[in-house]
């Protein structure tokens, strides 16, 4: 991130945010800046958004850069695009904050490259939950559109997500839509990277706005956000506590997975759970039904969600996915967020944040951060430990 | 629990073994005839960085009362730096398990070289011992799980 510059252009639209990105995006396709845009479009019965990969201005017209829901985390569209390498055309895309955190996990995975790819990022006001929006279209693009001109976060009829999200405004994207406390149908356009100042210069968007007001009201804004997350999260941690918080919490699980595959961290091909080697001989469950005295079944759900709490809660970024995605409505994200909340830190890592930070384990420090150290200081033998 | 319930109590541990140090440490243990605790099933690795979370959470539903992961002291990994990367996991785990309220202190780190026989015998013995005050892994009685 560039944070010499904080200097912007600034944009106004009669339709306030979604006009000013909608503008924008005609612009730069219009322009040459890039060659496609990748945005939701509202799908023709009306009744969810899709991502479309689009140049033809008349479908550009019909985007929708701010979509009240998201089917399907940005990310994952991102990763069929570019899982192989750069493409061959220069691509804008516009996704909330979480989307492009996701992105910067999966680039670190080598999932997602960003060579070709221009990222732009908006104050995030929250996302309807999927099935509110299916069940009433249109009480939820009302409430969400009232959300937008507001130039507030959303406090209702958002996912429980990203009522606790501090993530919701610029992040390590290229080009930035800021407009939480900016005069109505105003928005900020702020270059985060070079290549996101270029292409402002490329059409010719004059950086003469002053941010400081927006800043400290995004500021004040993440301060309060910061008080509910902790607030909420620890009391989910408590919540699920111990085996017998922890099976609780899973016992309506039905091992369906959807919280695993709509993850956009969870990239594998064939997950270890769903293989065939997690699955243990009958004779083996037998001998433990035995033991235990009954076998209930599915087997292995809390291992399921402790297996993936290890396996990504270092790059989760709280989207919220995975609780829009549970049939039996348990609260996944709450739960993978107190984890992410407690892993993170541990290795003094933030999921999303940097895309030229290595992610936690695949790096060490000889001598390990102090966090690290405590854990494993008991390891090291009384001779104490490295070199 | 009751103390009689806990003096019968036959802890059941599993131990991933570096082969290039902590396995041969055994061997030498074992063959100079030291007293070594037998509730302890090894598991040879080639690397203390082979045990990955998944290893260790299998063994851990599946009951195992304790489980050790033994490795090579930093700096002397037969492949470089295989242990420092075996460490963050085990933190990473050990956070996790900690986190849930899991009893994360059945799970165990240890550096120990080829020479160190006595030290393996120690390290077993003593972990043995911390188990066995521990009492049975409170997923040996759970159907539900
Ligand atoms: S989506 Fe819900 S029911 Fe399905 S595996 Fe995840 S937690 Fe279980
Ligand atoms: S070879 Fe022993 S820990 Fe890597």
């Amino acid at each position: 991130m560039n944070d010499t510059e904080r200097s912007a252009a600034r944009m106004r639209s009669p339709e306030g945010i979604r006009g000013s990105l909608h503008d924008f995006l005609k612009i730069a396709v219009d322009k040459g800046a890039v060659d496609s845009v990748l945005a939701p479009v509202k799908v023709p019965a009306e009744n969810s958004y899709a991502w479309i990969l689009m140049n033809d201005p008349a479908v550009i017209e019909s985007a929708s850069p701010v979509a009240p829901v998201m089917p399907v985390q940005g990310a994952k569209a991102l990763k069929s695009l570019t899982r192989k390498g750069k493409g061959e055309s220069r691509i804008l895309a516009v996704m909330r904050p979480c989307e492009i955190r996701a992105g910067i996990e999966l680039m670190k995975l080598n999932q997602v490259h960003f060579d070709n790819i221009v990222l732009v990022s908006y104050d995030c006001p929250g996302a309807v939950p999927f099935q509110d929006y299916v069940k009433d279209p249109g009480f939820s693009e009302e409430s969400f559109g009232k959300m937008i001109a507001s130039g507030r976060p959303g406090e209702e009829n958002i996912k429980p997500a990203c009522g606790i999200c501090t993530e919701f405004s610029i992040v390590d994207s290229d080009i930035h839509f800021g407009y939480f406390g900016v005069d109505e149908g105003s928005a900020f356009v702020i270059p985060v990277s070079e290549q996101g100042a270029e292409l402002l210069d490329a059409i010719g968007l004059d950086r003469d706005a002053k941010i400081a007001d927006w800043e400290s009201e995004i500021s004040s804004i993440r301060d309060k956000r910061t008080k509910k997350r902790t607030e909420t999260l620890s009391a989910a941690g408590e919540r699920i506590k111990g085996l017998d918080g922890l099976i609780n919490a899973f016992r309506k699980c039905i091992g369906c997975h959807n919280c695993m595959s709509v993850c956009p961290i969870c990239y594998c091909r064939q997950c270890y759970f769903d293989s065939e080697v997690s699955k243990k001989d009958p004779d083996f469950i037998f001998e433990i039904a035995e033991k235990r005295g009954a076998m209930a079944f599915p087997r292995d759900k809390v291992m399921f969600h402790a297996g993936r709490m290890t396996h990504m809660s270092l790059s989760c970024v709280s989207c919220g996915f995975c609780t829009d995605a549970c049939p039996t409505g348990i609260p996944v994200a709450e739960i993978f967020s107190y984890m992410a909340d407690i892993t993170q830190p541990t290795f003094e890592y933030i999921a999303g944040k940097n895309n030229g930070e290595p992610l936690p384990l695949r790096k060490f420090e000889k001598k390990e951060l102090p966090l690290v150290h405590e854990i494993v200081k008991s390891a090291e033998g009384e001779e104490g430990s490295d070199e | 629990m009751d103390k009689k319930v806990k003096k019968e109590f036959d802890p059941k541990i599993v131990g991933f073994l570096c082969n290039w140090c902590t396995y041969a440490a055994a061997d030498l243990a074992g063959s100079s005839k030291m007293e070594i605790s037998p509730a302890l099933s090894v598991v040879r690795v080639m690397c203390s960085s082979r045990v990955d979370h998944n290893l260790v959470l299998t063994t851990f539903f599946n009951g195992a009362d304790g489980i050790l992961i033994a490795g090579c002291h930093p700096g002397d990994c037969h492949y470089g730096e295989g242990n420092y990367y075996a460490r963050r996991r085990y933190a990473l785990l050990k956070k996790v398990t900690e986190s849930l309220g899991l009893e994360s202190e059945r799970l165990q780190l240890t550096w120990i070289s080829a020479s160190e026989g006595n030290r393996y015998a120690e390290v077993v013995n003593s972990f043995t011992e911390k188990i066995a005050k521990l009492g049975p892994s409170p997923i040996n009685c759970r159907s539900d799980l």
